[in-house]
């Protein structure tokens, strides 16, 4: 009981740490660099739990406390690591970005953790109900984030398309639910495993209507084709730490539970691998085409988001149902938080006042002012493209080892092909910073600590990471 | 210490280039740190040379675990055809930084950094940490190219690392397509380059990941038709990059071909081998003719570069003993003429600030000492008897008849077009009337001839006496070739539809 009660203490701190900072955000002494403060305290902290269960092995299912509505297992338990990072980093780059944008209230980090919350528990659900709950109360604080700054019309187009289109999203999950409970009469996913095992899966029409529904709503959260296109407005929209941490945090919690729910039973996964098979392809390669074109590096940073949801969706058709560790997916989505938060809180100094640097070319000849600066984004960039030694390439590299050796030769020469493609879009920033004359100063962007330091450690980590090795 | 000689040869470099890349330093602590270092490379090479035993096998091998759930591991070591392409990299860098004294700190930490990556690249045992290396190799030419290069340097820059990277990536490709094989063959996780010997290739799978392999060393050697990067990269590129891209890292393409390829596709290579030795036939005419017609000097070295890497590549198509043998040594043999071509075209257009031929003529008069030393690599590199390029050459060119008369009389005809570019220009730049560019034009100083100096000796050495040098290339291209087993591929390659019909292909001496 004390082990599975330290097992959710990561849920717990960050929980009443929400709630805490919701409460001091009363009190107008609490500054909003003392709430982002607490908030980096409450997500180190739990980090730290979460990183003292990691290393222990149990497998707890929850029976009887939740009725086996939770699960903790490794997976969870890294996916948690790797949420509670981007939480954490999050609130350290925030720290340096409302030093040049002044819409942020203190209520702003207790809907961060509010949010880690809900995607704690989602990663942690095998029950739909549970599912659809942390899937909203993920979705309902991110909403607000994404629509913080009111005064900016982007931003209020961006929050007003996102909520539409996720409300949708959310109206699946439930009809999908509806149907399997209608179909299988449970909606946990191992009841569901047992008599999808039992009765076959395509022979019970409601089972695969749910299950269709299910999955678009999964598609939806991880902007994969064809419902990607809210993904560049809705990025763009929101202010940098935001929308680096809907990238990251988000896409890891809502991976987790897609690869919990697809393995609940081998003849559906291999039902919905021919389907994933052709969508992945097309997400890569949709993502690779609209990044292509972009001026604006945060479009082309969600674009390339697209992407990297096509090669995340390459791991998730290799998983096995027999053996599933999810080892792959989470190294691939640790590596593509460390690189894309990196950026994002890079940006989140170099943006200046009201984001006013928005364009690859406004970042011409940052290495010739800011060397370390322009270092650790181009870092950044070359682990996003995959380039050794960095955290990148050894995701690319698990990826492509497990596609093929799942059989899916083509898949992988697609992949293979999409980041030659994605080359041209990382490379063009790093050209633009190095081999053009400085167009300007950039003397606004000199004195912060918080978010040049979160590049730092993230740099350190796209190296470190890549030498961790893990097993297949 | 001397166990892990290689990795200190690999990292000395790669960690001094990227303390100085973090730290303010000035030049010339840059300057010399660099120099230092590349000349403890040096040193630890020719006691490498010397420790040498002419034996087929790896050695100085160092072997650590990194990813044992994938059996990757750091492993390194050397055999005589990558001990020749590491000793022309050792040999050779430390040049550069006696001749460019006033470069800024960033390009002599990103030559120190491409410098340890060669070697890496060339040490390596395990596919996955070659690929590693392989590309690291990339990013200081790209930083080099796009930070000092000349006027339409950012188009070049573009053109080579898209090039190369989608070379490399197919190559990775490849490199886990052998090793899911080797894992489904013998129940294990492997990407050791010996190992994958063992591997029986076959299928429509393997002829893709041969192709994946193959693409991406034609890119870099650079074969005819994926050569088109390559007059733009060097003539754009700064005298010691286009030196270090020339000299040591296209030979690394042909190593790779040599270390990766002829052994683990064995049957697909054999298959291959015409249309390869035709295009590498092909590619050594084409860009020798189109070097005769370049008006600007730099970018003649480039073509008549592209032009000699075909014919070595040859070499390594014939699949015969005195063919690949040759090819090493003229890996060599060209890393010293071509490569102090390229710095002496440095030092021209450093002092008369022009690459055009027309602009120039008479230097020979004021600068006797150039002109011969000019005159000495121009010849090595045109295969003049007595000269280093003679000796691969002629190895090839035999190996090359052996394996098809066709393509050993087209092999023939480097020789040919080769003094028609050299001495045509040579004549113009050097004898002549003296044109007011290249009026007062200085002879070399005396640093400068002394750095020369042993290279040019080397380059005179190697003609007259190359036995040492052939004694340890030997063993090991033997081993590569039994590796290729002899009945099986000859089998393989008559009975599924042999492009190489009527050929010979022979793996033992």
């Amino acid at each position: 009981m004390t082990n599975d009660f330290m097992l959710l203490m990561p849920l717990i701190i960050t929980g009443v740490g929400a709630i805490a900072l919701m409460l001091i955000a009363a009190y107008d002494k609490v500054t909003i660099e003392q709430a982002s403060m607490a908030s980096m305290g409450v997500f180190g902290l739990a980090f730290l739990v979460q990183l003292s269960n990691t290393i222990g092995t149990a497998v707890v299912p929850y029976d009887t406390v939740f009725n086996g509505m939770l699960v903790i297992s490794n997976f969870t338990k890294v996916a948690g690591l790797i949420i509670l990072a981007c939480g954490f980093f999050t609130s350290m780059s925030a720290h340096s970005y409302f030093k040049q944008n002044n819409f942020c209230t203190t209520e702003f980090y207790s809907l961060v953790a509010f949010s880690a919350c809900g995607m704690l528990l989602l990663t942690m659900s095998q029950e739909l109900i549970s599912v659809f709950i942390s899937l909203e109360i993920m979705s309902l604080a991110i909403y607000i984030l994404v629509g913080y700054d009111r005064q900016n019309k982007r931003a209020a187009e961006a929050v007003m398309k996102y909520l539409m289109l996720g409300a949708f999203a959310g109206a699946f999950l439930t009809m999908g639910t509806a149907l399997v409970y209608g179909g299988v009469g449970s909606t946990k996913f191992a009841l569901i495993g047992q008599a999808v095992a039992a009765n076959g899966f395509f022979t019970n029409p409601a089972l695969v209507c749910g299950a269709f529904f299910i999955l678009v709503a999964f598609l939806f959260k991880v902007a994969a084709f064809p419902f990607h296109a809210w993904v560049i407005d809705v990025y763009d929209g929101a202010a940098a730490p935001v929308t680096g941490y809907m990238a990251t945090g988000l896409k890891t919690a809502v991976f987790a539970v897609f690869a919990n729910f697809l393995v609940v039973d081998e003849t559906m996964r291999a039902g919905w691998v021919n389907y994933l098979f052709y969508l992945s392809i097309l997400t890569m390669f949709v993502g690779n085409l609209i990044a292509i074109g972009q001026t604006s590096l945060k479009r082309m940073l969600a674009a390339s988001g697209i992407v990297h949801t096509g090669y995340l969706l390459i791991a998730l058709v290799a998983v096995s149902s027999e053996h599933f560790s999810g080892s792959v997916i989470l190294y691939y989505l640790g590596a593509y938080s460390v690189g894309t938060l990196g950026i994002f809180a890079a940006l989140s100094y170099l943006g200046g006042a009201n984001e006013k640097r928005q364009t690859f070319d406004d970042f011409k000849g940052l290495a010739r002012v800011r060397p370390y600066s322009a270092a650790a984004i181009a870092i950044f960039l070359l682990s996003m493209a995959g380039i050794p030694p960095t955290a990148g390439f050894m995701g690319k590299l698990y990826i492509i080892t497990s596609a093929i050796s799942a059989g899916q030769v083509a898949l992988a020469v697609f992949g293979i092909i999409s980041s030659i493609l994605s080359m041209w879009y990382y490379l063009r920033l790093i050209i633009n910073m190095y081999f053009h004359e400085a167009v300007e100063g950039f003397e606004d962007t000199a004195d912060f600590k918080f978010a040049p330091a979160c590049t730092f450690i993230l740099v350190v980590c796209v190296f470190a990471i890549s030498l961790y090795p893990i097993a297949v | 210490m001397f166990e892990h000689v290689l990795s200190v040869m690999i990292f000395l470099p790669i960690v001094a280039g990227l303390v100085l890349l973090l730290t303010p330093a000035g030049k010339g602590i840059a300057r010399l740190t660099g120099g230092v270092i590349s000349f403890a490379g040096l040193v630890l090479g020719i006691d490498i040379f010397f420790k040498f035993k002419n034996q087929g096998p790896l050695q100085f091998v160092e072997n650590i675990p990194m990813i044992p759930s994938l059996g990757i591991n750091y492993s390194l070591g050397i055999d005589g055809i990558s001990l020749f392409i590491l000793l022309a990299g050792a040999v050779l860098l430390p040049m550069v930084y006696l001749l460019f004294t006033t470069k800024s700190k960033g390009y002599y930490a990103n030559l120190l950094i491409v410098q340890g990556a060669m070697a890496g690249a060339v040490c390596a045992a395990d596919m996955i940490l070659f690929y590693v290396f392989w590309e690291v190799m990339l990013l200081p030419v790209f930083f080099m190219l796009g930070l000092w290069g000349g006027e339409s340097r950012i188009p070049a820059t573009i053109k080579i690392t898209i090039y190369t990277i989608a070379g490399s990536l197919l190559m990775l490709l490849g490199i886990i397509y052998t090793g899911v094989s080797y894992h489904a063959q013998f129940g294990e996780w492997s990407f050791n380059i010996v190992q994958m010997t063992q591997l029986q290739m076959a299928g429509p799978v393997a002829v893709l990941a041969f192709f994946g392999f193959m693409i991406a060393f034609a890119i870099k050697i650079p074969l005819f038709p994926f050569h088109t990067w390559l007059p733009d990269a060097y003539t754009e590129a700064p005298t010691a990059t286009t030196f270090v891209l020339s000299a040591i890292m296209a030979k690394i393409g042909v190593y790779a071909v040599i270390r990766l390829v002829v052994p683990i596709f064995d049957g697909e290579f054999a298959r291959y081998a015409l249309l390869l030795a035709y295009s590498g036939v092909i590619g050594m005419m084409y860009c020798g003719i189109t070097a005769i017609a370049q008006k600007d000097f730099k970018r003649m070295f480039a073509f008549s570069s592209a032009s000699h890497m075909g014919v070595i590549a040859l070499g390594v198509f014939c699949m015969n003993l005195q063919a690949l043998t040759g090819s090493v040594f003229q890996i060599v043999a060209h890393a010293t003429s071509t490569g102090v071509l390229f710095l002496f075209a440095g030092i021209l257009e450093d002092r008369v600030k022009t690459r055009k031929i027309a602009d120039l003529g008479g230097i020979a008069y004021t600068a006797p000492v150039f002109a011969l030393f000019f005159a000495i690599a121009m010849l090595a590199s045109v295969g003049l008897p007595g000269t280093s390029g003679f000796i691969g050459e002629f190895l090839i060119i035999l190996g090359a008849i052996k394996f098809n008369v066709l393509i050993g009389v087209l092999a023939g005809t480097t020789l040919i077009i080769g003094v028609c570019y050299m001495l045509w220009m040579f004549q113009r730049v050097f004898f002549e009337k003296t044109k007011p560019a290249s009026e007062g034009f200085k002879d070399l100083t005396l640093t400068e001839g002394l750095t020369f100096l042993p290279v040019i000796l080397l380059i005179i050495f190697m003609g007259l006496y190359p036995q040492p040098f052939l004694e340890k290339i030997e063993p090991a291209a033997q081993l590569h070739l039994a590796a290729a087993d002899a009945g099986k591929t000859i089998a393989l390659a008559d009975n599924t539809h042999a492009l190489v019909q009527g050929s010979t292909v022979e793996t033992q001496k």
